[in-house]
């Protein structure tokens, strides 16, 4: 009985994070598109949240689970990946809170890495794998998207520099909606797995599966594409604002650099194996784009804020993970603690982000693209 | 701590993922300067620089859409 309601417990809590990824992550597509006025804020959440929901289904392999290489296999009990969810969800209500775009995937690994060593001490933790799938790639990404995207940009300029403003920013703005397009249907494949291998991995520990690796129900595949749909199309308004314009004020030139740069980057690194965080990528390419054509106009202090985010990811969302699994051990191995800790964080929620999250800032258009641009 | 980062990915990704990203963007820069100089050619009744024009813009447009293409195949196979 005590095993079912935990299953239960953990299959909410992972939708509960896929929702969260979706709206967190919305900013990654679409946030460039609604700053240069490729496409209006409604229909750009919409257009993301259908391609997330239609990638979901592209791809099921559940090969790499939960902080798989980064934490010791045999050690990963349904309550650490419960902890390690609410880790996550934790960090990613912080950094929706302070409009910071910060990566789902590392905070998901962190709350894990973190509630595994809670319950089993360091020998849980791959350091090795931790640096390879963490750690470089964090530093990786957005140094490559930076130069990638200033040289696009700057490339870009020499080409359409000396041409009509009015046919150049149409034709940019048509660029950025395939571009937005190609990234929404990316983050669909590839987040969407992260809740499927979860909740995978919670059937099989509870007997519900067999088999080393087994394909996920449809259902599990079905509640995650629309979660993480739900959660896209709801929109992360606090983070696309300070992608699409806090960071500066972009042309549809800079829109298109940054993200058909940034989603070129990320899918060449898939390719090569070498899975780059799509927030990392994303927002060093927008940063790239702005400072190429000028420095002073960038924002360096925000951009500062958000390193500092992503410096604090790993242990943050690790700490919570790792005291949700002492606080939850406190009530013993059965499921009143799991239980005491959802219903506690859920009322939290309702409490401080309930009305933000249903209303959201209203998201303002940005004044036309001045004509020397 | 054993280090395991496969040096010979990074590598290739640090010249492979910018070279991938100017080819996109050219070739969507090659649609905007194509169509934007047909349309000032075809303006002025230069209806032979126009279709020099267009052509460059259909040459910027198929490498772009191989890209986007690729990008999908490369979405499917990913996970």
């Amino acid at each position: 009985m005590d095993s079912d309601i935990i299953l239960v417990i953990v299959v909410a809590t992972a939708l509960a994070f896929d929702f969260t990824n979706g709206f967190h992550d919305t900013a990654n597509a679409v946030a460039t598109s609604i700053s240069t006025r490729a496409l209006a804020p409604k229909t750009a959440v919409t257009l993301s949240a259908i391609l997330n929901f239609v990638g979901a289904f592209i791809s099921i392999k559940v090969a790499a689970t939960v902080a798989g290489g980064i934490v010791d296999s045999e050690l990963i009990t349904t309550t650490v990946i419960f902890a390690g969810l609410i880790g996550a969800i934790t960090w990613n209500l912080v950094t929706w809170f302070f409009g910071l775009p910060s990566s789902s995937s590392h905070a998901l690994i962190g709350g894990v890495v973190g509630a595994a060593f809670a319950a089993s001490g360091p020998a849980a933790i791959l350091g090795g794998g931790l640096l390879e799938k963490v750690i470089v790639p964090a530093l990786v990404a957005p140094i490559v998207a930076f130069l990638t995207a200033g040289i696009c940009i700057l490339i870009t300029y020499r080409m359409v520099g000396r041409l009509r403003p009015g046919s150049v920013n149409r034709g940019y703005r048509l660029g950025q909606i395939v571009s937005a397009s190609l990234l929404s249907l990316s983050h669909g494949t590839n987040d969407a797995q992260k809740t499927m291998g979860i909740i995978t991995l919670a059937l099989i520990a509870h007997g519900t599966l067999d088999g080393p690796s087994p394909d996920p129900p449809f259902w599990v595949i079905v509640s995650a594409a629309t979660a993480i749909a739900l959660g896209t199309y709801s929109g992360g308004w606090r983070i696309i604002r300070t992608m699409g314009s806090k960071i500066y004020k972009m042309d549809p030139a800079q829109g298109f650099a940054a993200q058909g740069g940034g989603a070129a980057v990320l899918l060449t690194a898939s390719h090569l194996g070498f899975p780059l965080s799509t927030t990392h990528s994303i927002t060093g390419a927008v940063l790239g784009a702005g400072a190429a054509k000028s420095l002073s106009a960038v924002r360096w202090g925000l951009a500062g804020n958000i390193a500092v985010a992503w410096v604090l990811t790993l242990p943050a969302a690790a700490a919570v993970g790792a005291v949700t699994w002492g606080v939850s051990r406190i009530f013993g191995t059965g499921a009143l603690g799991p239980l005491l800790i959802s219903v506690s964080l859920l009322a939290l929620i309702t409490a401080l982000f309930g009305k933000r999250m249903r209303h959201g800032p209203p998201i303002p258009m940005p004044p036309p693209v001045p004509a020397d641009s | 701590m054993r280090a395991s980062v496969d040096s010979a990915a990074l590598l290739e990704l640090v010249w492979a993922a910018p070279l991938a990203a100017i080819t996109v963007v050219t070739a969507w820069g090659l649609v905007v300067y194509g169509t934007s100089r047909a349309g000032e050619a075809r303006r002025n009744g230069q209806t032979g620089v126009a279709a020099l024009h267009v052509m460059v813009a259909a040459v910027g447009g198929t490498l772009f859409v191989a890209a986007i293409v690729l990008g999908l195949i490369v979405t499917a196979a990913k996970g």
